[in-house]
């Protein structure tokens, strides 16, 4: 699903922040891609949905290649992609219901469609009862409940999320990580970029370790993360 | 294109339109303001020109003859030239009574025995086919045997042009400057907008919206603002134009204003679409500049 072939990304300011990275994650699977922070997480979710391209080297997502994508295609690139972040990029004058149903608006969804997928799409998250809140009236947990069921109305096969946990207390942490993986159960190939050490040896999943931009450790079977 | 997309699209553009508020009214004063001004100018600039076409059409060539020309000769010289289209005689008589009547004395009705004091000489009003040679047979004419002089309404017809000239080309001056003016407020406008919802330009961007997606909305919030700067200028123009037009019919008859409800109709629909492209142009041009470091 997601393969990087030797990749290299150099920022314009001269920062190294990956080299030289191969890497394949199959479809349906699910990985942490760890490391402190600077060593090259951000940048690998990044190469992924097309917000960056690579300086050297081949990133294939669902068959084509990014950087060869011309930009009036990246749009049809990013639905293929649901991105979820640290700081979940909610609407703040727009409803629990409305975020989400935006994602379905902007890519010219039918209303039948929309008000088809939205509420399963809450229900999954188990916020169906909340769908006329504001954002500003729930927890930080159920704000990243949000922004996931935003991630996930569109049906993408790639789920990617950075630092999801970063804003949250170890219980809603714990909970936002259980729901990333039982979505990725059902056909989506999941990658979180996280540095909770805590989360990722409690999870036993696989482990891709970066350190100054390059991959240290790619463990399959529920590797555990030791570095502080 | 689905209802609902419409619907999304033409919501978020008035939306923001509205939330705007006063930055929005001063984009749409501004833009009734430079159109007001610019269509000031093209009705004036018009009008000198229709004028001084009117003036070049009834130009007429008075050759004045001398005390004993050969009437018949100079008649015969005068139609000579190929670029005369009419030749009428007036003899002196008849050329007092229309000077008199023109300044609008009856004096002649009173006394008749004026005639006798009467100086103009008898005369050919010659008419060239095209105007523009008027100078050319004067010139002309006037090496005729028996011809004293050759005069022609010259001044006139060349300052109206010279005015309607001058008009035209303060008119593209003040029109570049004013619509770069219009283009700086409109995309300012925008701007504000992007700004206010750049997280919102953000989120679609990384839901796979495409890009003419993200522009409708401020390009439909631009063509709003435009359509009410036009609207607002072209119902302070017309009317204005046609009380002009009524003062000028009573009380300057020499002065010809164009007055034709389909055209000031047409006119008016120019403007309010001058505004409109100026309202897209605006938002496209802040566009262009943030979405390319998006």
């Amino acid at each position: 699903m997601i393969h990087l072939q030797s990749v290299s990304m150099v920022y314009p300011d001269g920062t190294q922040a990956l080299s030289g990275v191969d890497l394949h994650i199959e479809r349906g699977e699910f990985a942490f891609g760890t490391g402190h922070s600077g060593s090259g997480k951000s940048t690998l979710l990044g190469l992924i949905y097309r917000d960056i391209v690579p300086t050297a080297g081949k990133v294939i997502v669902d068959g084509q290649d990014v950087a060869k994508l011309p930009p009036q295609r990246v749009p049809y690139l990013r639905r293929k992609v649901g991105i979820v972040f640290q700081d979940f990029r909610l609407l703040p004058q727009k409803t629990v219901w409305e975020n989400v149903g935006f994602a379905l608006d902007v890519v010219g969804a039918s209303r039948r469609e929309k008000y088809r997928k939205v509420p399963i799409s809450l229900e999954l998250v188990g916020l169906a009862d909340k769908a006329e809140a504001f954002p500003h009236q729930l927890s930080a947990g159920e704000q990243q409940r949000v922004s996931i069921a935003r991630a996930l109305v569109k049906g993408p096969p790639i789920l990617l999320a950075d630092e999801p946990t970063g804003n949250l207390d170890p219980v809603a942490s714990w909970d936002i990580i259980q729901l990333l993986r039982s979505i990725c159960g059902q056909n989506t190939t999941v990658v979180v970029a996280t540095h909770d050490r805590e989360i990722v040896n409690r999870s036993k999943c696989r482990v891709i370790e970066l350190v100054q931009g390059v991959i240290v450790r790619d463990d399959k079977q529920g590797g555990r993360y030791d570095a502080p | 294109m689905r209802l609902n997309t419409i619907e999304f699209l033409l919501h978020e553009g008035w939306e923001a339109a509205v939330r705007n508020g006063l930055v929005t009214l001063a984009a749409i004063s501004n833009i009734a303001v430079a159109l007001l001004i610019l269509g000031g100018l093209v009705l004036a600039g018009v009008n000198l020109e229709h004028m001084a076409a009117l003036q070049t059409q009834k130009a007429v060539i008075i050759v004045e003859l001398a005390n004993d020309a050969d009437k018949n000769a100079v008649e015969q010289a005068l139609w000579d030239d190929p670029r005369v289209e009419d030749v009428r005689f007036v003899d002196k008589e008849q050329a007092f009574k229309q000077m008199m009547a023109k300044l609008g004395l009856d004096v002649l009705e009173k006394d008749p025995d004026l005639l006798g004091v009467n100086v103009l000489p008898d005369s050919f009003h010659v008419k060239p086919s095209d105007p523009q040679d008027i100078e050319a047979v004067a010139q002309e004419s006037e090496a005729i045997e028996g011809v004293a002089m050759a005069r022609w309404a010259k001044q006139v017809t060349d300052k109206l042009l010279t005015l309607a000239r001058g008009i035209r080309i303060s008119g593209i001056v003040m029109g570049i400057v004013l619509g770069m003016a219009m283009l700086m407020i409109v995309s300012t406008t925008i701007r504000l907008t992007i700004y206010a919802r750049r997280q919102e330009i953000r989120i679609m961007q990384l839901v796979g919206a495409t890009g003419w997606f993200i522009r409708v909305p401020f390009v439909i919030e631009g063509v709003l603002d435009g359509l009410a700067g036009g609207a607002l200028a072209a119902a302070l123009l017309l009317p204005m134009y046609s009380y002009c037009e009524q003062y000028v019919a009573q009380n300057l008859q020499f002065v010809d204003l164009i007055y034709s409800t389909q055209a000031l109709v047409l006119f008016g629909l120019a403007v309010v679409l001058c505004g409109v492209l100026f309202g897209a142009a605006g938002s496209l041009m802040s566009l262009h500049r943030y979405l390319r470091r998006a």
